[in-house]
């Protein structure tokens, strides 16, 4: 060390003149001009532009790309609040902002199927993805563990229960499906958290309370299978507990958004605490942390948005668990970098992946059926996780 | 909350105060007697799942502005002490006591703006700079939505040019050597910008080069400012060069304390190391050549 001393002497100063260059990278906005953040947000927006155009162009209406297009990008609805708001907010809501009263004017038959039936659904598929994908991020940190998916916590079990309720049991309900589900899913993460705590919980208490509920409460699913009499109530339920995007709209969209976007702003500010977990319950505490408080809280927000997620998609399993692997492998482990990413990785991911939920069956076998879009996340998710379990030497521990 | 901190003997208050310690660092004079007091009364301290506490009813000073030293043999409980003294660890009985106002009470923020400790086994994630890790010292510092401020930057500036580890700012701490691990943690501390410091064996299995470096980084702090330390050590001849207050344990009690002269005795290493040696005073300290393994009681 000493026999390159001066090495080092004019190395420090050229990093401390770095450094100073850098420090205005510590302004509110700069850590997000990050070159490879923005490759991975361009890159994630080519996709979800492209796997969306063949949305809005394909299906039992076939128009070509070019009028696929034109619609998406129709004057009439685009330059037009009223159309847009309809869209959006639903009529009453645009009724009641506008003030208008008349017939909204005609749309081509292109414009109509596009933007009622197949951009709708690119949306949902978006917002899913992203809460998916932050949800999952949050978890990984607050439980140290890269395996940890936004189901980790019970959260999928606990809502799998409550829709099968509801379709087998409660059929009067069904109408509110999507916030039992939810709900299910959050009363099912606080059950797991009785269970963890003790004078506190550790990130390993709680994993092991996530799978003792996620047993009985999986145990509990199956059975409620074998009352349902009716074969539309099994698949119903199927499509509910794998994930699926057939026939959302923008109910769907109206749904998800406000918690999306109050998820996604939360765990945004929450980044700080998240980098500061991944140093160690110790370190956390020694800097004077809360760890109880903010691991509870934290957890919260990934729920919140796994919820919106199960609310209108029912269990998309796998994208909240890849989707922070690969942004991490692509911008670091910082936390504020990894969740900006997740926001962009993840509606890719759950965009493409529809759209072999809904074209593939057909491109295939040519037979006109949906497959839930949760079997297409599986099938990319399990050979990138083989793939990334060969790759690297650790996995497990961040 | 910064309202109700105890102010100084100069009535500065906290904010203010982070100015006035970095003037401390620099002046270069220190002993200006405003030094923070950390003091630990009748401390009962175990673990939940042992049923012998591991220290029983021990009191202790820390030395305010100069570095009081903990040695003892594996297990004599110096660590636990210490994790006491930080508020890691709840006491069973007794108090701890920092400035006057018990730890164990005090907002977590507020006691991590005065209290820094550096652990023995510190993980971090991969992909995280030496610079990241240094920022997060900042933490309690920091309001929930609040940004880095200068006064953040220039805290960090100052720890990662004490710690020396300026050259190592853009390298991702899991790439670095054991060494050089251990200068971006007490970089991360130091950026905490705390009164006090409590240091777990930060010399252990650190080569020569970094033992001294770490060595050099807490003579700078009591000669150069009003920090309170307290730092644990294995090597007893570096604790006796390096502190000037040692306190020494065995089985979680104290069995000798006051100035390095006279705490490290052939009769103490006897009876608390369980080894015969010749202690010779240097102009560098006791000089400890240790003989030969006591056996038996």
């Amino acid at each position: 060390m000493s026999g390159e001393g001066s090495a080092v002497d004019g190395e420090s100063t050229v990093g401390g003149e770095a450094a100073r260059g850098r420090s205005t990278d510590r302004s509110p906005i700069g850590w997000l001009l990050d070159a490879k953040l923005v490759t991975v947000a361009l890159g994630s927006l080519a996709v979800v532009a492209a796997a969306g155009l063949v949305q809005v162009s394909f299906g039992a209406y076939s128009m070509t790309v070019g009028q696929a297009w034109r619609a998406v990008l129709d004057p009439a609805v685009l330059l037009d609040p009223r159309w847009l708001l309809n869209f959006v907010v639903g009529e009453e809501l645009m009724r009641a902002i506008t003030g208008f009263h008349g017939e909204l004017p005609e749309l081509t038959s292109e414009t109509l199927i596009v933007w009622n039936i197949r951009l709708p659904r690119v949306l949902v598929g978006v917002l899913v993805g992203a809460n998916l994908a932050v949800s999952g991020a949050i978890f990984q940190a607050v439980t140290r563990n890269e395996l940890a998916s936004p189901f980790i916590l019970g959260v999928s079990s606990g809502a799998g229960l409550a829709i099968l309720l509801t379709l087998v049991v409660f059929g009067s309900l069904s109408a509110f499906l999507p916030l039992i589900a939810a709900f299910g899913g959050s009363m099912a993460f606080l059950i797991v958290y009785a269970i963890a705590w003790k004078n506190g919980t550790s990130p390993v208490r709680l994993v092991l309370a996530g799978v003792i509920v996620g047993t009985v409460f999986g145990s509990l699913q199956t059975a409620l299978f074998f009352f349902a009499d009716d074969i539309g109530v099994v698949q119903s339920a199927i499509a509910w507990t794998t994930g699926s995007l057939t026939g959302t709209d923008w109910e769907q969209v109206r749904l998800a958004l406000p918690w999306t976007l109050v998820a996604v702003t939360l765990s945004v500010a929450g980044s700080r605490q998240l980098n500061l977990l991944l140093l160690g319950e110790g370190t956390a505490k020694s800097l004077g942390m809360s760890i109880e408080k903010v691991r509870f809280a934290l957890s919260g927000v990934a729920v919140l948005a796994a919820a919106a997620s199960i609310a209108v998609a029912g269990i998309v399993g796998f994208v909240g668990l890849i989707v922070p692997h690969m942004v991490r492998n692509l911008v670091g482990s910082d936390y504020k970098r990894l969740i900006v990413g997740c926001l962009f990785v993840g509606p890719a991911l759950m965009v493409g992946a529809d759209v072999g939920a809904r074209l593939g069956m057909s491109v295939i076998t040519g037979a006109d059926a949906q497959v839930p879009v949760g079997i297409v996340t599986g099938l990319v998710g399990g050979p990138y996780f083989l793939y990334l379990m060969r790759k690297q030497q650790h996995m497990g521990e961040i | 909350m910064d309202g109700v901190e105890p102010t100084r003997t100069d009535g500065s208050i906290d904010e203010s105060d982070e100015s006035a310690a970095a003037g401390r660092v620099d002046d270069g004079n220190g002993g200006t007697g405003d030094a923070s007091d950390l003091g630990g009364e009748g401390l009962v301290l175990g673990y939940p799942n042992a049923e012998e506490p591991v220290v029983d009813g021990e009191s202790i000073a820390a030395e305010p502005g100069a570095v009081t030293a903990l040695v003892g043999p594996n297990g004599s409980g110096k660590s636990t002490l210490l994790k006491g003294l930080a508020n890691q660890l709840a006491p069973e009985a007794g108090s701890v006591v920092l400035d006057g106002r018990d730890v164990h009470a005090m907002d977590t923020k507020a006691l991590a703006r005065k209290l820094g400790l550096l652990s023995q086994e510190s993980t971090s994630p991969n992909g995280i700079t030496v610079e990241d890790l240094v920022y997060h010292g900042r933490y309690p510092h920091r309001g929930f939505f609040e940004r880095t401020t200068e006064e953040d930057v220039s805290a960090v500036e100052r720890a990662v040019e004490l710690a020396g580890c300026d050259h190592l700012r853009d390298r991702e701490v899991g790439s670095l050597s054991g060494g050089q691990k251990q200068l971006a943690w007490i970089a991360m501390v130091l950026a905490q910008d705390t009164d006090v410091l409590l240091l777990d064996e930060p010399t252990t299995f650190l080569d020569l080069h970094h033992q001294m470096e770490v060595m050099e980084i807490i003579e700078t702090l009591r000669d150069e400012s009003d920090v309170t330390v307290v730092v644990v050590l294995h090597d007893i001849e570096q604790a006796a060069r390096l502190a000037d207050r040692m306190v020494a344990l065995k089985d979680g009690e104290i069995r000798a304390r006051g100035p390095p002269e006279a705490v490290v005795t052939e009769e103490l290493l006897a009876d608390v190391f369980r080894v015969d040696a010749e202690v010779v005073a240097t102009d560098r300290g006791p000089r400890v050549t240790p003989i030969r393994a006591r056996h038996g009681k």
